[in-house]
């Protein structure tokens, strides 16, 4: 085998035993994964859980203690972020104040040496790009936050990069130009096939405008999967909780097989998959069922619920109008003390049940994730 | 607001009452430099502006003011490159000692300005310096530098340091960023702190006086030299030169930067 070749499949990025360590923190660890040719990663997680670190070794502003950043097969880890072909969009843009947004635009094409005459074009055609024709001669503070956001994804894009970073720019923006920015992004990410890498806390963003998710917490990363598997199998209660709203139960493991498992929370059996990877899962440890609020039905009487594998009642502590749907908090005392949570959408059904009313849940065993603690 | 009637009168009582104390000497030289009689008096004798005439004539007063005005140019081209790069380093590296470096670079401010002259006028004597204009204006740079450490380091302070990083993922070199992202954006700071310098220096009195020889006299060490003989009324008008001298440098400072970022800055 002739090791100079490079495989035809060679992913835009990689990142292998990648670590960083601040002092006495250790901000990421042992990081490993792939990112295919033109495909859009978001790396999800809670503030702190060392995604910005990542996405920064990525850029090259901070280099790995531990392991190798690869793009497009070479390694990257000496390579100054200005020798890298990697745009970046930031948190708070960083703009240069004092040109505008043409000469924003313009200036990643003169620090790289492009031919001075096609500068213009190429400017005017990313500005294009982003809808901001006619906007080229304001000044920063002459543009509303979306304008701003649009300059920031040009300047990035114009030099046509191997590799764009998007570290949480939507960050601050209100929710409905948040929403639109999130598919412009897509739009544009699809229009130019660059492949794109994304940081948020926002689960919601990830599902949306993601190939790839990997979900990172207190360092490591927890799950790499695209947005459906993400959602449907989660790999360990972390993931479980952090992507959707989920409900948890703790018990102990009686049975497991590739069909399902079955455990004892308190003197109940529920039964579900078994989601945990490791092979630990030795009968009689500790385990979590996580069942997702909208995989609960509700119903005032028990034949209303439809064929459900099992069903409990419970009284409604606490009903919340969240506009498309409602969200019932409900104590169930065989479930233990946590209230249950309960997404509710039927459009005839509306806000039926109200707080101290006595109610029929249940679910299908299939929606119960089971995880053996490690 | 709503503010009782009595409130306001006490508050623009006090206000007038403060710009009338601080604005009382300029006010006092002002009319005695038009006054018509030989002495040097307020309210002034008549008016008239022959003494604006007098120090016009007068050969040592305008070279000891041309000598004044190159002092401050050579202060300002020694501090500009200096105060601008240590103010930069020091709001934005956390450099070990920073706080240590920091008090060092504005000691001259916390030394009695007899001491740092006599010191000045030992080492420039010892060089064999003495009887120059330019070991004057560094003399000044060295004394004055704070303030423009100062009024640098407070722009570079509000510097976002993602803008470097920005500079590099766009390809741009350590030179290139700074001069095309960081100086850019302390420049408010530079301004401010170079007409700062340039008043300073050219006010400067007493480590002048202590540098100077009989030839090179700068203008407040030659002002200074007539007060001792007779006092007449064209030491008032040149006091007024100074003066709008220094406000002419203030305007250029609303004009370049606006005067918000002057009386912002810590």
């Amino acid at each position: 085998m002739n090791t100079n070749a490079i495989p035809a499949q060679t992913p835009a990025v990689s990142a292998s035993n990648v670590a960083m360590q601040f002092s006495d923190l250790m901000a990421v660890k042992d990081a490993n994964f792939e990112l295919e040719n033109g495909r859009f990663l978001t790396i999800l997680g809670p503030s702190g859980s060392g995604k910005t670190t990542l996405l920064r070794m990525i850029a090259g502003f901070l280099k790995p203690t531990q392991g190798q950043i690869f793009i497009n097969g070479k390694e990257v880890n000496a390579v100054a972020p200005n020798k890298r072909s990697v745009g970046m969009v930031f948190q708070k843009l960083a703009l240069f104040p004092h040109m505008t947004a043409a000469q924003n635009v313009a200036f990643p094409l003169k620090m790289r040496r492009f031919d001075a005459k096609k500068i213009p074009a190429r400017v005017l055609e990313f500005l294009n790009l982003v809808r901001l024709d006619g906007l080229e001669n304001r000044r920063m503070n002459e543009l509303s936050g979306g304008q701003q956001q649009r300059v920031a994804i040009a300047r990035a894009l114009v030099f046509e990069p191997d590799l764009l970073l998007l570290d949480e720019p939507l960050a601050a923006l209100d929710r409905k130009l948040r929403e639109e920015m999130q598919l412009e992004f897509r739009r544009i990410q699809k229009e130019l096939g660059v492949t794109t890498i994304n940081v948020t806390h926002d689960q919601r963003e990830a599902l949306v405008v993601s190939d790839q998710i990997i979900v990172m917490d207190n360092g490591e990363i927890q799950q790499d999967a695209s947005p459906t598997q993400m959602y449907r199998t989660p790999h360990n209660p972390f993931v479980a909780n952090f992507i959707g709203v989920t409900n948890l139960f703790d018990g102990k493991l009686m049975s497991a097989s590739a069909e399902g498992a079955e455990v004892h929370v308190g003197d109940l059996t529920l039964s579900g998959i078994l989601r945990s990877s490791s092979d630990a899962s030795v009968l009689g440890s500790q385990a979590r069922c996580a069942v997702r609020a909208e995989q609960i039905r509700i119903a005032a009487a028990p034949d209303a619920l439809g064929t459900l594998d099992l069903t409990f009642q419970g009284v409604v502590k606490d009903v919340i109008f969240e506009g498309e749907r409602l969200l019932y908090e409900l104590s169930v005392p065989e479930l233990g003390d946590e209230p249950v949570r309960i997404f509710h959408h039927d459009q005839n059904d509306f806000a039926t049940h109200d707080v101290g009313e006595t109610v029929h849940i249940g679910w299908m065993n299939r929606d119960l994730h089971i995880f053996v603690a490690s | 607001m709503n503010r009782s009637r009595s409130q306001q009168i006490v508050y623009w009582s006090l206000v007038i009452l403060t710009l009338l104390t601080l604005s009382a000497p300029t006010f006092v030289v002002l009319g005695a430099s038009f006054t018509s009689g030989n002495i040097i008096q307020f309210p002034p004798d008549g008016f008239s502006l022959k003494w604006y005439a007098a120090i016009i004539g007068e050969q040592n007063l305008r070279d000891a003011f041309g000598r004044s005005l190159i002092v401050a140019i050579i202060c300002v081209l020694v501090s500009l490159p200096t105060g601008t790069l240590a103010g930069i380093a020091l709001s934005k590296f956390r450099i070990r000692g920073a706080n240590a470096i920091q008090v060092y670079l504005l000691l001259p401010f916390t030394i009695p300005l007899i001491g740092s002259g006599i010191g000045l006028m030992l080492a420039f004597g010892d060089a064999g310096l003495l009887g120059n204009l330019w070991p004057i204006g560094i003399a000044t740079a060295v004394i004055n530098l704070p303030f423009m450490i100062w009024a640098v380091s407070s722009s570079a302070v509000g510097l976002d340091p993602d803008l470097e990083l920005a500079a590099q993922s766009c390809g741009a070199g350590p030179v290139q960023t700074f001069f095309s992202v960081t100086l850019p954006a302390v420049v408010p700071g530079v301004i401010t702190g170079s007409l700062l310098m340039f008043i300073l220096s050219l006010n400067e009195f007493l480590v002048s006086l202590l540098l100077v020889d009989a030839r090179i006299v700068t203008l407040p060490v030659q002002i200074y030299n007539s007060i001792r003989s007779i006092i007449t009324p064209d030491l008032a008008a040149v006091s007024v030169v100074f003066i709008v001298v220094a406000m002419l440098a203030i305007a250029a400072l609303d004009k370049l930067v606006g005067l918000e970022i002057f009386l912002k800055s810590k």
